[in-house]
């Protein structure tokens, strides 16, 4: 079902802006959001810099294996957190997600948990850095396999929409992905259910060092939507208010039984793909230049300047905060004992099967 | 003196030269010369008609590397990581393994799968993990799993000359370990189905492949410092494998012990452990036992832990010793 949203018409060929690159409002409609939450998604995507920041840090010196930066990539992902209602509905991020799930509420020590593979995980390490997972705040655990993740999103909908829940999910991934075959799959039983699911894609035009050109011969990922009988959206990734009334709308929504969304986020990765990566190969230092200019982070501190609700000194406090905040969970961590060996034979069934054991004990032996 | 993944680009290099029938495809096989480099060069000396940049779907590499080939392209595909086959799986064991079958002979897809295997890299599940033994058990496909550089040249150059869908399987923990010379003759091949008896030995057979020659030659050197003697055989290929030169040496000292990284149950060296057992149980002065992975999905944090490492081979050595 293709339904008209408020303020959104699908299909719009050029990307949704409610910021100018110098912080002015320019929408059509006005501004919703009370100043604390307008301050409070500012702070979330200036902490997921930092935490991008950091990671990297970590991973030079040896404490994590391996980082896939999300700088650039705030908006959609600060967005989205502040979308959905926290704990009720379903997120089912992608690797490069940790502003999203920073912004809904994991912890920073959760997260470094994860991320540098301590006893503290709760995920008991069992997976490299880059996969969240949260069972009280509904954070499906990611796995690496670009976009398994889309078909458990939309069962988790269809079930929702079954059980009459009135709960939605957003699942969320890169353009690269959308070239999987499970990408088709799931997002074709979704517009055929109707599912209360919204897909995010976050394009950065790039899947490592591949074009968005080779990727698809579509002119976007949003006017695939129609083919799938939902509305497809196509917004200014580097605009986090934009992302958020677009996602917010595209939400409710599916909560109102209106069924699937897609969201194209225009993003840039100004990282590598990833610490493995070196991006000097196949794109040029101008390119990188030029991105960094439309930094999302800078447009939305404009405009709360401008509404006299951020200041350098502001800007200073939140940044000492937030490192502090990083220092103490690295402290807890660094106080942690080490995963235990014999962890690598629980979880594997509900039950330690009787060869499983067997190895165990020969293995402690 | 090169590596394993230099090799790998090179002899890519000299087949491309010899028969430009052949391609390369992948993701970031191009500009970027593939994530490990394995197809460093490539893109800039054969171009973007030979040396393709995929869409992120390995359903369509392998699948459309099938119908390449049946119309007469010689396509080397790369599959990123080994743990990223699964996508693909339909098109290789639905298509590629079974169209000469079903085609009663008249189709049939010449093409190699490339893709780096194995652990010990801190890669959690999905950088780490063996598949072979799904290859194995479907018929139709062959695989190779070599661990050095000499044997990666001479047989990708093999694969990529074969008339059926090969799986070359690269240890990728071994891709920049080892250094050496690899003859330079263009027509230096290794047949399918020839393992490489590495070491002569008078008490026992230490069998492996792949990553996990390593540490099984490591424990050969160990036995060595105790007077242990070794024979060491490097299987190279999985299928074909080669029953005589492992039924001949250990027919010949009546112990071994088997390793192989990938999970315990259906490891490829249980298809060893029993064809030993059925056809030269006579010989036998020990059970033969399998060192491998455990049967759990590959952990992050217990990385190494989970590799037969040589404490383990050599534990199992001393019980067929002392049996
Ligand atoms: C099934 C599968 N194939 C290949 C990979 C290796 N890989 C990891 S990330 C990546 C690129 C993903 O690009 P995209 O979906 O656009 O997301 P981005 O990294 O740009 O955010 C690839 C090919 C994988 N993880 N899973």
């Amino acid at each position: 079902m293709i339904a008209d949203t408020q303020n959104f018409k699908p299909f719009n060929p050029d990307p949704i802006a409610v910021l100018s690159q110098s912080g002015d409002w320019i929408a059509p409609f006005a501004l919703t959001l009370d100043d604390e939450t307008l301050k409070t998604i500012y702070k979330h995507m200036l902490a997921a810099r930092l935490l991008d920041e950091r990671f990297i840090k970590l991973q030079r010196s040896g404490k994590m294996s391996f980082v896939a930066p999300h700088s650039g990539h705030e908006a959609p992902q600060v967005a989205a957190a502040h979308a959905i209602s926290k704990g009720t509905d379903w997120l089912f991020p992608y690797y490069r997600d940790y502003a999203m799930t920073l912004a809904l509420g994991q912890s920073v020590l959760e997260i470094l948990a994860q991320t540098t593979g301590s006893r503290l995980d709760t995920a008991k390490a069992r997976q490299m850095p880059m996969h969240p997972g949260s069972k009280t705040l509904n954070i499906f655990t990611g796995a690496s396999a670009i976009a398994s993740h889309i078909p458990p999103a939309v069962g988790t909908a269809i079930s929702m929409k079954i059980r009459e829940t009135g709960q939605a999910v957003l699942t969320s991934f890169g353009d690269g992905a959308t070239s999987e075959g499970d990408f088709h799959a799931a997002i074709n039983y979704a517009g055929a259910k109707g599912a209360p699911i919204v897909f995010l894609c976050e394009n950065n035009r790039l899947a490592i060092s591949v074009d968005f050109n080779k990727q698809t011969g579509s002119e976007t990922i949003a006017i695939k939507a129609k083919a799938y009988g939902m509305p497809g959206y196509l917004v200014d990734g580097m605009d986090v208010l934009a992302c958020y009334y677009v996602l917010k709308e595209c939400v409710e929504n599916a909560r109102a039984g209106l069924g699937p969304s897609l969201v194209e986020a225009q993003v840039m990765r100004f990282g590598a793909h990833s610490s493995a990566d070196d991006d000097t190969v196949y794109r040029s230092k101008e390119e990188l230049e030029l991105m960094r200019q439309r930094d999302p982070i800078l447009r939305m501190r404009r405009f709360l300047e401008k509404q006299g609700l951020w200041s350098d000194k502001a800007e200073e406090k939140f940044i000492k905060e937030t490192q502090l905040a990083f220092q103490t969970a690295l402290d807890t961590l660094a106080e942690a004992e080490k995963v235990p060996l014999e962890w690598m034979f629980d979880d594997v069934y509900a039950e330690l099967l009787p060869h499983l054991a067997q190895q165990k004990k020969e293995f402690l032996g | 003196m090169q590596t394993i993944v230099q090799t790998v680009a090179r002899t890519l290099a000299e087949e491309m030269r010899r028969d430009d029938r052949v391609v390369v495809m992948g993701e970031d096989v191009g500009k970027r010369g593939g994530v490990f480099l394995a197809t460093e060069g490539l893109f800039d000396q054969f171009g973007p008609d030979r040396v393709m940049d995929t869409p992120l779907s390995e359903a369509a590499i392998i699948g459309a590397a099938v119908g390449m080939a049946v119309h007469g392209l010689r396509p080397v595909a790369e599959i990123q990581f080994a743990d990223y086959i699964f996508p693909g799986f339909d098109q290789l064991v639905s298509q590629a393994a079974k169209l000469r079958y079903r085609s009663g002979g008249i189709f049939h897809a010449p093409m190699v799968v490339r893709m780096p295997a194995g652990g010990g890299v801190k890669g959690g599940h999905h950088h780490s993990q063996n598949p072979e033994s799904h290859f194995i058990h479907t018929p139709g496909l062959k695989v190779v799993y070599p661990s050095t550089p000499t044997d990666i040249k001479g047989l990708l150059k093999t694969a990529i000359r074969d008339e059926d869908p090969v799986i070359f399987m690269e240890p990728k923990r071994l891709y920049r370990a080892i250094k050496e010379d690899v003859p330079e003759d263009i027509e230096f091949t290794i047949p399918l189905g020839q393992a490489k008896v590495l070491r002569q030995g008078t008490d026992l057979v230490l069998i492996s492949y792949g990553g996990s020659m390593a540490e099984t030659s490591k424990a050969a050197e160990e036995l060595a410092k105790q007077q242990i003697s070794a024979e060491l055989i490097d299987l190279r290929s999985l299928m074909p494998w080669d029953k005589e030169t492992v039924l001949k040496s250990v027919a010949r000292l009546g112990r071994v012990v088997l390793v192989s990284e990938s999970p315990h149950t259906l490891n490829f060296m249980s298809e060893v452990s029993a064809t030993i057992c059925e056809e030269i149980l006579d010989s036998l002065l020990a059970p033969p036992i399998r060192v491998t992975g455990f049967d759990t999905p590959y952990p992050y944090a217990q990385d190494r832990e989970y590799l037969p490492g040589p404490n383990r081979i050599l534990r199992a050595v001393q019980k067929v010793l002392e049996y």
